[in-house]
């Protein structure tokens, strides 16, 4: 029977603690939250999705070539129409003839994709990412988190959806987000509010028809920090089993991921049965009854350790910032991006066919013998040495950084020698320029080891550009 | 102790009085250069016409007419005039018809047409070449102007990760410091040095003096790099007018192009096999000296290209000057001050006289020029026989090297 055999999560490091939006607006915020991730200017639901992806597969020991299904949830993809799941195969490498499905239409969608996951046949990821945002006086912006969970399925995987079950009943105005709008907005009448979540969660779980008294773990989706917790009569269970499964109180609302995140952190903590419920506005539940027959791999990171102020919290969502500037000059069409995408999401080089000399990108005459012979693909593992470093601060930036100047200020750049495939620091190495994606931007030294992540590298033409940055090993979560 | 260099591979020149017998000498019979500054009431054309009528003055003895080769230099920021750049500034000086082209090597492109003004006249194609070069820089808003000044760097991987050239000679200087026994303070001195020189030169962009404290406590421009340790970026015209042996024994001045040397090197910091010097630096030195017969001792003033302060440091190890790592000592020595062994920059360099890209190559001959004809005035280096001029594309894609000599018509 399929079965979840790895999981991974991921939260942002950049938090901002509620008391810094209560002092800004002089009121309370988001109910039971004590402070939000934020995303860096350069993260999104499909950099935080491969983040966690990559870790569930870490986790799950499976290599992603070998993967058949991949599905994707989000309620806030990087652009409302264009299939983010593409990419997101691409930086996970997962094969292109992989069935791919994007969920999304409200936070119960990783439920969802999770339901349907059951009956793919091959090793399967289902990766949940949120990133919601609010009007910034709203308590939907006072709330609004960042996170992502990915689980990978195997045919022997340990961790069984036993049941599932589905409800839902028309309650329109309680979470929802106009067209074309990035702010997700509820009508804000709390009693109507409150009783669509009990009566639908209730209701899916109603349906499971299944005993879940005796779970060690409730992970339900949590638009604050309460929600949840006021269901639990109608569930019947204790708030300390909600409590398990619960991690809004410190990631804030991360949308669909949040129950997955509350999934992830009940079985890094020895859950063995859990059970998860979507729900999304409008409404709907999907709950599901999750068992594991023996310990389930986690591989996750959920705190976050560099906290902004509310000002800066606001230049990272870029809230407060403007765009690129009109120009000319350099430009790098999308094509020809295209063409690196294997080197920019994978970290595809090239052995010379005359010399064996690495050289990334695989492309010209090597740069060791300075023969034409061409190269054989080979995947670098990620890990590099600095050999050369400095920190652009504000104004020295190509204009395809300024927006993200503006957001996030100063940033170092690199030049580090990325291990070969072996990965260890011999002489097997190619040297790449690449950004240090950490705050604070100090410099790194000559020397230090570095840890290639997945990042937004720009956004031109209304076409965002992922690539990989690099952080020190010694802050990598 | 000055560096010795090993042979080059490749190509072989013959040294000295005999290369005649291959190809014919070339000289600089005349050089002029508009102010580098902030204009806002010039053109690019009215730059380039400022700098060739105090070339022609220079010059005397050639007339327009005799000019029959121009090769201009520019990268063409802000695109005023990205195609036919050439004869869009002969014609308006009145060359009408005169083969005319634009030679595009980023801030190393004027340098590349006076080898390549050289080349015509040593060749015989052509008797009387002008070279030269223009850049306007300061007309635009800073956002626009972001969009051309990291145009030479690697595009697709070294810009994209949100670097300029600043950041890129940042990365060298941070490599340098962490090898040898360098700090910040030896850039401060660079700056120090050049504003003393650039104090003298009434065409200089910033040509006021800075003390070893201001330089040192600007702000950060790229660690370790500060304010003072880059380069303006200018408005400014230069040229250069190249003759054969016959034309300048007619001429008032002539500078003998003893030596040129040029080559390149991968465009990007990280496609080299040292972020400490510039190979094509090395290169263009080594074929320059050759040809020339001559070698570093025999320098006795360059123009090197010091866009930012640890540029004029790789410089002085590149070009020979000094072992590798001694380029700091060189500056703490005082030895490439104006009245030291070897100064360099007397003109101020990029960092005081100005950058205005396309003019740079050539605006560092018209200073070899005045120096070695004895009209460089407060500046003048008193027995300057042979001078050099180093100009670099990029962070070190193109280098080019001439070794100039005086007295000798």
């Amino acid at each position: 029977m399929t079965g979840i055999a790895g999981v991974g999560a991921y939260v942002p490091r950049l938090f901002l603690p509620a008391e810094a939006y209560r002092e800004a607006w002089d009121k309370g915020g988001a109910a039971g939250v004590e402070r939000v991730a934020v995303a860096d200017a350069d993260e999104d639901t499909l950099t935080m999705g491969t983040e966690a992806g990559r870790r569930a597969l870490s986790a799950a020991d499976i290599d992603a070539g070998a993967v058949s299904h991949l599905a994707f949830a989000t309620t806030t993809p990087p652009a409302d129409e264009e299939e983010a799941v593409v990419r997101l195969a691409s930086l996970l490498g997962v094969p292109a003839n992989a069935t791919m499905q994007q969920y999304g239409g409200g936070t119960r969608a990783g439920a969802v994709a999770l339901a349907a996951a059951r009956d793919a046949t091959g090793p399967t990821v289902v990766v949940v990412a949120d990133n919601p945002a609010g009007a910034p006086e709203s308590d939907q912006a006072a709330g609004a988190g960042a996170g992502s969970a990915a689980l990978v399925l195997t045919d022997d995987g340990p961790l069984t959806v036993d049941a599932v079950g589905e409800y839902s009943d028309p309650s329109p105005g309680t979470r929802f987000r106009r067209r074309g709008s990035t702010e997700t907005e509820s009508i804000g009448i709390t009693q109507y509010e409150r009783d669509a979540y009990t009566s639908t969660v209730g209701g899916a779980v109603d349906a499971l028809d299944a005993d879940i008294s005796d779970v060690d773990a409730a992970a339900l989706t949590a638009p604050d920090g309460k929600l949840p917790y006021r269901a639990a009569r109608t569930l019947g269970v204790s708030t300390a089993t909600i409590a398990s499964g619960t991690v809004v109180s410190k990631t804030g609302d991360t949308g669909a991921a949040g129950p997955f995140l509350g999934l992830a952190s009940a079985l890094d903590d020895g859950a063995e049965s859990v059970l998860l419920v979507g729900y999304g506005g409008g409404a709907g539940a999907t709950a599901l009854s999750l068992s594991a027959a023996s310990d389930v791999p986690v591989d996750a990171v959920f705190d976050g350790d560099v906290e902004l102020s509310y000002a800066e919290a606001l230049r990272r969502r870029g809230t407060i910032t403007g765009e690129e500037p009109e120009g000319g000059g350099a430009y790098v069409s999308v094509p020809t991006w295209a063409q690196t995408i294997p080197q920019r999401h994978r970290l595809v080089a090239g052995r010379c066919r005359d010399c064996g000399a690495l050289s990334f990108p695989p492309e010209g005459a090597c740069f060791e013998c300075g023969f034409l012979d061409g190269y054989d693909e080979t995947r670098l593992p990620g890990t590099g040495t600095v050999e050369a470093a400095t920190v652009i601060g504000q104004g020295g930036a190509p204009p395809e950084f300024v927006e993200q100047q503006q957001r996030s200020g100063a940033f170092p750049v690199a030049v580090v020698a990325l291990d070969g495939p072996d990965g260890d620091a011999s002489d097997d190495s190619v040297s790449i320029p690449a950004q240090v994606a950490h705050t604070p931007a100090e410099t790194p030294d000559i020397g230090d080891r570095v840890e290639a992540v997945p990042r937004r590298i720009y956004e031109q033409e209304g076409v965002v550009r992922y690539g990989f940055k690099v952080v020190p090993t010694e802050a990598r979560r | 102790m000055m560096r010795s260099f090993p042979p080059v591979s490749g190509r072989t020149y013959i040294a000295g009085d005999t290369q005649a017998t291959i190809m014919r000498d070339a000289y600089i019979v005349g050089a002029g250069q508009s102010s580098y500054g902030a204009f806002p009431d010039e053109s690019y054309r009215s730059l380039f016409a400022t700098a060739f009528e105090e070339a022609l003055d220079s010059a005397g003895g050639i007339a327009p007419g005799d000019v029959d080769e121009a090769v201009i230099g520019s990268l063409g920021v802000g695109g005023r005039q990205l195609g036919l750049s050439g004869p869009a500034v002969t014609e308006h000086v009145g060359l009408h018809g005169v083969p005319s082209s634009r030679i595009e090597n980023a801030c190393a492109a004027s340098g590349y047409a006076v080898r390549q003004a050289v080349q015509a006249v040593k060749s015989g194609m052509t008797d009387v070449a002008l070279a030269g070069g223009y850049e306007v820089m300061t007309d635009m808003s800073g956002d626009v102007a972001k969009y051309w000044l990291g145009v030479s760097g690697e595009t697709e991987w070294e810009r994209l990760t949100g670097t300029t050239f600043s950041g890129v000679y940042a990365q060298m200087a941070s490599a340098y410091i962490d090898e040898y026994d360098a700090s910040p303070d030896h850039f401060s001195k660079v700056a120090v040095k050049n504003h003393a020189n650039g104090a003298k030169n009434p065409k200089a962009h910033l040509g006021f003096e800075c003390s070893l404290e201001d330089a040192q406590n600007a702000p950060v421009v790229a660690d370790p790099l500060n304010l003072y340790h880059c380069c303006p970026t200018s408005d400014g015209a230069a040229t250069v007018i190249v003759a054969s042996e016959d034309v300048a024994s007619t001429c008032d001045e002539a500078v003998r192009v003893a030596g040129v040397g040029a080559a390149s090197e991968r465009v990007g910091l990280f496609q080299r096999d040292s972020y400490t010097s510039i190979r094509s630096s090395e290169q263009a030195a080594s074929q320059a000296y050759e040809m020339a017969g001559l070698g570093p001792d025999d320098i006795d003033f360059a123009e090197v290209h010091d866009c930012f302060a640890i540029a004029e440091l790789l410089a002085y190890e590149d070009l020979g000057f000094c072992e590798r790592g001694e380029a700091p000592r060189l500056l703490d020595e005082g030895i490439t001050d104006l009245d030291g062994d070897l100064p360099v920059n007397p003109s101020g360099g990029l960092k005081s006289k100005g950058h205005p890209i396309g003019a740079t190559g050539a605006g560092q001959v018209v200073e070899a020029f005045k120096q070695l004809t004895g009209h460089a005035d407060d500046r003048q280096i008193s027995d300057a026989n042979v001078g050099l001029t180093h100009n670099v594309g990029g962070s070190g894609g193109a280098a080019v090297v001439h070794v100039l000599e005086g007295g000798v018509l």
